[in-house]
């Protein structure tokens, strides 16, 4: 059985129904991220599983118990904010004791976690500070002590690194990560930053307009996209206009020029217009060595990313990138140039709703 | 190493000279302190100066002395208990109507109406204040009339008197509690919503989120226009004067008595009161000030 498990849940707001039908079973000690973009419905189920909101229809249960209508003081769960919430007239021993205060735990008892919980977050020397004392990253990790330092059984993270900046953001996800996994919490995180929850996540659920698109591992929702939302949100994605040629034998056309897919193509007949999908990192120059599929293009563009090199080339109407990986000896065509590039077979991904 | 003296710095062709120029900004505040010199500053020092001379204008600190007979320091007293009534009263209801409506989920044309009215009623004050309670609360007011015709309440047989402390207090809360409303609203836009939540999800119970979280965060803020208002009804005089025609002995009528030379005529004597007056103003300035400055820091 689910540890925690969401059973058609749906939200009404007035008329604008922002979660449709959504069904979620995550396990003990899993690291689910709601990934979309902003009014997708993520942040309103974090807040129905925190007991915020109240759903309009389906059941929340945590550890097989029916959590839907409870407040949020009975539910056990800890919850990290975007602004990290900080109460700004207590230090920071205070707000990460203010949850075994308020329990009525013996004193000696909140300074023991307390410590404990300053320690994991290191931080041991700020306990008698003041939030405003403290930088965005240091008051996140007091914020996500204090979620924890009650000891939850669900952790929920609303964007919690969404206000910091990026050098930090990647330090404080790890560090967010270890913990997690150091004390095995069941945890929920939101975020429209496709890159955290691919980095940080057991399962990523992809929403759009109140719905879950793709339910997945960071791998297969990046390289199996399901839908052609998904498939578009999560990483830089080629979509490329082409023709059904050969049902049977997966062939397609991209301006009269023969291509095949290893997808079973179904729902659609010789001559049928369809849209495929192929990742930039999946292409590369035929010169380097050649794979199933082979194209003719035209170089438009050539950007340096540091790491990487990203080609925009053109074949007929379609326009579309390529990355390859930045070194010193990389030899790359000029602006102007027509070159053959390559990718292979299960590289290309006939899209839904085509 | 390379030395470089002084002379080679000052002939250097890179070296930028500085000139100071006076920004134009200060044309636009130099209002703002001819307007201080001339109403505050000048004002006060006249007091100081009047309050350390007798009558014949030689220097003399009887005036201060004279302040500690028992009718002074009466209507200090008198002065101070008007003051702490009013502020504390209209501060608490002035309280009570701000949180309703930033925070009490009401429509927003509630505050907005609220923040209008609040904007005008704590100016209006002073004579037509008064003469408005005289004809709505006074012995044949529109309300006093009413009361006793349609429920047969003469509320004057209960007890009541507009010319006492408590019409006085009744008179005055007209102006402190929009004051109020104006001065806390901020504070308590200031309240995050999060912090509530977060307590919830914490465990706590509203008591508990209110006795460790909101009130201790508003508490400077509320303090502090509390004693605002307590300054504030302290210098009040007009009011005071024009509803009890000068009979009601707070220390503002004092002060206009002795300068004015009804019955005794001894301006030094009054100047050192008014200085008294001040120095409480002053301090009790100093305090808001002082619990604005931690408030604000929690809240920005």
């Amino acid at each position: 059985m689910a540890f925690l498990e969401l059973d058609n849940v749906s939200k009404s707001f007035g008329q604008v129904e922002a979660v449709q039908n959504f069904n979620l079973q995550a396990e003990r000690g899993e690291f689910v991220s709601f990934l979309g973009p902003s009014g997708c419905g993520k942040t309103t189920t974090l807040r129905m599983i925190a007991g915020f909101e109240l759903p309009t229809a389906g059941t929340i249960l945590i550890s097989g118990n029916d959590v839907t209508f409870k407040p949020p003081q009975k539910r056990n769960t800890g919850m990290v904010f975007q602004a990290y919430a900080l109460f700004p007239n207590m230090t920071v021993a205070d707000n990460i004791g203010f949850g075994l205060k308020v329990a009525k735990k013996p004193s000696a008892e909140i300074k023991k976690r307390v410590a404990e919980m300053l320690a994991l977050i290191k931080m041991e020397k700020f306990g008698d500070r003041y939030p405003y004392q403290l930088s965005g990253g240091q008051q996140q990790r007091v914020a996500l002590a204090r979620a924890i330092a009650i000891q939850p059984q669900v952790l929920l993270l609303d964007e919690p690194l969404s206000a910091l900046d990026a050098k930090i953001r990647v330090a404080l996800r790890q560090e967010i990560r270890a913990i997690q996994r150091e004390l095995g919490i069941t945890t929920v995180y939101v975020t429209h930053d496709q890159e955290e929850a691919l980095s940080l996540s057991d399962r990523v659920v992809v929403m759009n307009n109140g719905c879950i698109e793709q339910v997945g591992t960071p791998f297969e929702i990046y390289n199996f996209p399901q839908t052609e939302f998904t498939a578009q949100f999560v990483g830089t994605l080629n979509r490329i206009g082409a023709t059904v040629r050969d049902v049977a034998n997966g062939e397609l056309l991209i301006d009269s020029q023969r291509i095949v897919t290893a997808q079973k193509l179904e729902g659609v007949s010789n001559g049928t217009a369809v849209t495929l999908s192929i990742r930039p990192e999946r292409i590369s120059f035929a010169a380097d060595g050649r794979k199933p599929n082979g194209l003719n293009v035209r170089v438009e563009n050539i950007t340096f990313l540091g790491s990487i090199v990203r080609v925009q080339v053109r074949a007929g109407d379609n326009v579309f990138l390529m990355d390859t990986f930045n070194n010193p000896f990389l030899k790359l065509p000029d602006i102007g140039d027509v070159v053959e590039i390559t990718f292979s077979k299960e590289a290309v991904l006939v899209l839904k709703h085509a | 190493m390379t030395h470089i003296n002084q002379a080679e710095i000052l002939n250097h062709p890179l070296r930028v000279t500085r000139t100071r120029n006076i920004s134009w900004a200060w044309l636009g505040v130099l209002p703002f302190f001819v307007f201080a010199i001339a109403f505050l500053i000048l004002p006060a020092s006249y007091l100081v100066v009047g309050s350390l001379q007798d009558t014949k204008e030689n220097f003399t600190l009887a005036n201060f002395a004279d302040m500690f007979q028992p009718e002074i320091l009466g209507a200090y007293w008198l002065s101070i208990q008007v003051s702490v009534v009013t502020a504390v009263g209209g501060g608490l209801l002035g309280f009570m109507l701000a949180y309703a409506t930033i925070l009490g989920g009401l429509p927003r044309w509630v505050r907005n109406a609220l923040m209008t009215f609040s904007g005008v009623a704590s100016n209006f004050s002073g004579v037509p204040l008064a003469f408005a309670f005289i004809a709505t609360l006074g012995r044949t007011g529109f309300i006093t009339a009413l009361l006793k015709t349609a429920f047969g309440l003469n509320i004057y047989e209960y007890g009541f008197n507009l010319y006492s402390f408590l019409g006085l207090s009744l008179a005055y809360m007209y102006f402190q509690f929009p004051l109020m409303v104006l001065i806390i609203a901020p504070a308590l836009d200031g309240i995050k919503r999060e912090w509530r939540e977060a307590s919830e999800n914490l465990g706590a119970t509203s008591w508990q989120y209110w006795r460790y979280v909101a009130l201790p965060i508003l508490l400077p803020s509320l303090l502090g226009t509390m004693i605002l208002l307590f300054g504030n009804a302290l210098g009040a005089y007009a009011t005071a004067f024009a509803l009890t025609g000068g009979t009601f002995g707070l220390a503002t009528i004092l002060i206009g008595r002795q300068i004015r030379g009804e019955v005794l005529q001894n301006p030094g004597l009054g100047y050192a009161v008014a200085v008294g007056m001040v120095i409480i103003m002053a301090l009790s300035v100093s305090i808001y000030s002082w619990l604005q400055r931690r408030s604000e820091r929690w809240l920005r």
